[in-house]
């Protein structure tokens, strides 16, 4: 396969573009089934409270009211409690709610309306207990443990140096560990830096909502989902409700987008168990608040300890970070390993040790959000650089290039070597914003570079290739379309490899019954991972036509090729080419065949690499930001941003950028504007969409550049690599960084609003005034530290 | 809830329907027209993904009850392509990659239409100002102002 790449790589129509522009693409919430009855939730408006009595009697009798599912309606053999690691949330409330919004009953009746209407009829009586809405209340002495009885749950595996925890503390669910390397390098470094940053919550803000379409019958769970991961999801329902995996089929057509928040389980176990209650098909469909108040982003506080030598070298870090979990630990624990192990950055140190905790609070559940624990990591870590290499006096391009790890080289010892030119990209974002021109005033340059594990862990992924009588293809694959073209993507290395037009091999929607298991549509894993699986499948799919060919045609394999549904024998003018159609039926009738082949691709377990696993690939951002500080109000202008990200290769070209800028933007509205906002009580404050706010087109930056780097370094089809999550990671702290390098303040808590710059910049018209006087008065004071020193 | 007896054309073809006096137009659209590609994303008129065109005009239909069509002209991105032929803004999104999940994508293509409809020229600005009624959350909307762009650029030369 010598010729040049006739598909991968072209800019081909998406393959959900017909459907997506006129309409007809069909989601979760178009599921629409005979004798569909609708479900709404009654949830709490108490952060955290037993529940002393719940009586539900006037709504079961509501006009159009099917069925009233309480804790007390749920067999006593099912499980009903679940959770990506450990099984602690309820389908509806136990004993008691843990935040404003926990789901204290449902009902399913003839339409909406009534279900909504039915639960006014509900009443509650509540009895308060101790409300955590921080990180710190939680950790408090004196809080109420949100979980006085231990959730069951399943421990991640570790390799090298890395452990976990499962509850090590009162309302503390997960702790990650990590350690490399001597702890007395600290004692070596010429300076030891203390910095605390503050990272807020984002709401995913996918707009279409989570629902799900539920078909309990007799012998059979039938979901249609709005879910990222549909084999995860069957296995979880078939273990709450107690019957085998093989009798629960999920459905996954279009998503409308997840960001990461469309795992496990969410709509679905309400939706099936009220389908058993009353044995129709039942939708349950969320509002735009209810999914905010489903899953989120976590919030975090991060304490990084850094040494470095007075040239700029790195040499030890020690850090603690704090992830607010919300109520239930979801993927929390994933995130806590992730955010823990990205913590050092792409850079090289010689000592590493991380702490990672996943604090419960009163809030809505946390959960995986694009970046996963990498874009808080990112934000602290590339923010306290510049602070350093500005109290060092080194130019913040200078200390990253010293330090960068290069090509080829591991992230940590046992893990796998970076497969970017960390450098290349580095130098590329500084030429776009002209990093090296003098500054004019009130306007800075920032610079950051976010690094991520891309791949999952251990993720297995299977696809299947089907060659039709006349050579078409088919590929059955379970990676979710949520946006990011993923069938596009998967069908074009296919097309590729059998030499079809694209618009010759199809990829039909995921019914579990029918597509090869996969993990989940996570973690960049697509192209990288089920990729490697899909490009294998196609492999051996186009073998076995050969070999077909080859008894057909009495000859060698060698002679043989297939491009574009023939069987081309032989090479250069006197090649023949043999439909294959006619082949096939000539030997196997009318009806035609299927040649049919699997691949399968699962990373190789190494107990020397942290994770347990060498990570598959590395998913850089690079981002560089230019702002104008308005010293009067603290509005930060983005004059211009530019983010870059590595595709490896790109399979196509306009969906690759498409998700690097739609990763940008959602960084600058992290960095600018968006937080969840809660108030003691456990209530979210600006969840209302007309208040809580994303960006719009007329935020974008001024100037707003991104650029995909292929520098073909990829282990997936044709050198690619994982997309989609590498720009989010520096924006925030590149905004920062020019931020300081305009005015000469640092803002150490997201989102970067003008009340925050305004404040700190009157901190230091105030300390510049006291430092002042103490220079007048006194000669005897030598030197202040530089803020945030400790030691040495 | 009394019912009421309203007229009005849905992309082009008459009809006369009697619809609940509470009843959304979008669930009207969605429930009893099969026309799915008004999509309900924040139910609040602020995200734009139930964008439908009464008269010309771009409307939340989430926040517009059915019965305000009466005497109407109802125009939903279903109505676009016509014979199979794809509309000119439709086949700029599509070659613009404008659009990822695709949940806006109705929305977005219906206010564009309209843009279009009032501007053979927009500049970008322009653009900018109208596609800022409607959200997106995935693709940071520099691929739809090109579409948009594009698709103005492609009416212009239909025309010449």
């Amino acid at each position: 396969m010598n010729a040049p790449l006739a598909v991968v790589g072209a800019q081909v129509p998406r393959k959900d573009a017909a459907d997506k522009v006129s309409g007809q693409a069909e989601y979760a919430v178009d599921v629409a089934l005979p004798g569909m009855l609708h479900a709404k939730v009654l949830r709490s408006s108490h952060a955290h409270a037993l529940i002393k009595r719940l009586d539900v009697s006037k709504a079961r009798q509501a006009p159009g009211v099917r069925a009233v599912l309480t804790h007390a309606d749920i067999p006593a053999h099912f499980i009903p409690v679940y959770g990506y690691f450990i099984k602690d949330q309820p389908i509806v409330a136990v004993d008691r709610v843990r935040y404003v919004g926990d789901i204290v009953c449902a009902i399913a009746a003839d339409s909406e309306a009534e279900a909504a209407a039915a639960l006014s009829l509900i009443e509650v009586d509540y009895e308060d207990l101790t409300t955590s809405t921080t990180i710190e209340s939680a950790l408090a002495e004196d809080a109420d443990n949100l979980f006085p009885a231990i959730p069951f749950g399943v421990m991640p595996t570790y390799g090298q140096g890395a452990s976990g925890k499962m509850w090590p503390q009162k309302n503390v669910c997960y702790e990650f560990d990590y350690r490399t390397g001597d702890a007395s390098a600290f004692a070596r470094c010429d300076h030891v830096f203390e910095d605390e940053f503050r990272f807020s919550r984002m709401h995913h803000y996918h707009l279409e909502p989570f629902a799900a379409v539920a078909n309990a019958r007799a012998d059979r769970i039938e979901v249609w989902a709005s879910n990222q991961n549909p084999f995860p999801l069957r296995k979880e329902l078939a273990r709450i409700f107690k019957v085998s995996e093989s009798s629960v089929t999920v459905h996954v057509g279009m998503v409308g987008a997840g960001f990461g928040s469309k795992n496990n389980c969410k709509a679905e176990p309400v939706a099936v168990m009220l389908s058993m209650l009353t044995r129709r098909p039942v939708r349950f469909c969320l509002t735009m608040e209810e999914s905010a108040l489903t899953n989120t982003q976590h919030a975090a506080i991060l304490r990084l300890k850094t040494g470095v030598m007075k040239d700029g070298t790195l040499i030890a870090r020690q850090s603690e970070i704090l992830l607010d979990a919300g109520a239930y630990t979801d993927a929390s624990p994933l995130v806590a390993e992730k955010a823990g192990y990205r913590i050092p950055g792409p850079y090289r140190w010689q000592y590493v040790d991380t702490r990672c905790l996943c604090v419960m609070t009163n809030t809505a559940p946390a959960g995986p959000f694009r970046g996963f624990g990498g874009t808080q990591a990112t934000w602290a870590s590339e923010s306290q650089l510049d602070m350093i290499a500005r109290r060092l006096g080194i130019d913040p391009y200078d200390i990253r290039v010293k330090n960068l790890l290069k090509l080829g080289e591991p992230f940590q010892p046992g893990d796998s070597g970076i497969d970017s030119d960390l450098k290349e990209g580095l130098d590329l974002v500084c030429q776009h914003i002209g990093y090296r021109e003098p500054r004019k005033p009130l306007r800075g340059k920032g610079i950051s570079i976010g690094c991520k594990d891309g791949g999952g862990v251990k993720k297995a992924a299977q696809a299947r290739v089907r060659i039709l009588t006349n050579g078409d293809a088919i590929l059955n694959f379970a990676s979710v379309e949520m946006g990011q073209g993923i069938r596009t993507a998967m069908t074009q290395v296919v097309a590729e490899i059998l030499r079809l037009p694209h618009g010759r091999v199809t990829a039909p929607s995921i019914n579990t019954d029918h597509v090869p298991f996969d993990e989940g549509t996570n973690a960049s894993s697509g192209i990288a991972v089920m990729g490697r699986a899909v490009e294998g499948a196609a492999r051996s799919a186009r073998l076995r036509v050969l070999e077909f060919a080859t008894e057909q045609l009495k000859c060698d394999i060698g002679e043989l090729d297939l491009d574009n549904g023939f069987i081309v024998q032989g090479t250069g003018p006197n090649a023949q080419r043999h439909p294959l159609g006619p082949m096939v039926m000539g030997f196997y009738g009318g009806p035609g065949f299927e040649f049919t082949a699997d691949g399968f691709y699962m990373p190789p377990v190494d107990h020397r690499a942290p994770l347990e696993s060498p990570c598959v690939f590395w998913e850089i951002g690079w981002g560089a930001a230019e702002v104008e500080v308005d010293p009067g109000t603290g509005l930060v202008k983005v004059l211009k941003l530019v983010a870059s990200g590595d595709t490896g290769r790109s399979i196509n070209p306009l969906v690759c950028k498409g998700q690097e800028d739609g990763a940008a933007v959602q960084g600058y509205g992290q960095a600018l504007f968006e937080r969840m906002i809660y108030n003691e009580r456990g209530e979210l404050l600006n969840i209302d969409p007309l208040i809580y706010r994303v960006p719009l087109a007329e935020d974008l930056p001024a100037e707003f550049v991104t650029i995909t780097q292929q520098q073909g370094h990829g282990p997936g089809p044709f050198g690619s690599k994982g997309a989609g999550e590498g720009t989010i990671l520096p924006v925030a702290s590149a905004i920062a960084n020019a931020i300081e390098d305009a005015v000469g303040v640092r803002i150490t808590e997201l989102p970067i609003t003008p009340e925050r710059v305004l404040e700190a910049l009157e901190r230091k018209a105030a300390a510049g005034r006291y430092q002042d006087k103490v220079r007048d008065r006194s000669r005897s004071v030598t030197s202040v530290s530089p803020r945030g020193e400790t030691g040495q | 809830m009394s019912d009421i007896s309203i007229q009005f054309t849905l992309n082009g073809v008459g009809r006369q329907v009697v619809v609940p006096a509470n009843m959304l137009l979008v669930d009207f659209l969605r429930d009893n027209e099969q026309l799915k590609g008004a999509k309900i994303g924040c139910s609040r008129g602020v995200c734009g993904s139930c964008t439908v065109l009464i008269d010309g005009t771009p409307v939340a239909a989430c926040s517009t009850f059915a019965f305000q069509a009466d005497g109407r002209s109802v125009f939903t991105v279903e109505g676009l392509a016509r014979g199979g032929a794809l509309d000119p803004v439709q086949q700029a999104f599509i070659d613009n990659a404008a659009f990822q999940c695709g949940y806006c994508t109705s929305g977005m293509i219906l206010m564009t239409k309209a843009l279009l409809a009032e501007n053979k020229a927009p500049d970008r600005a322009t653009i900018v100002e109208w596609l800022s009624s409607n959200v997106c959350r995935c693709t940071g909307y520099a691929q739809i102002i090109a579409a948009v762009e594009d698709a103005a650029r492609r009416l212009r030369e239909a025309e010449r």
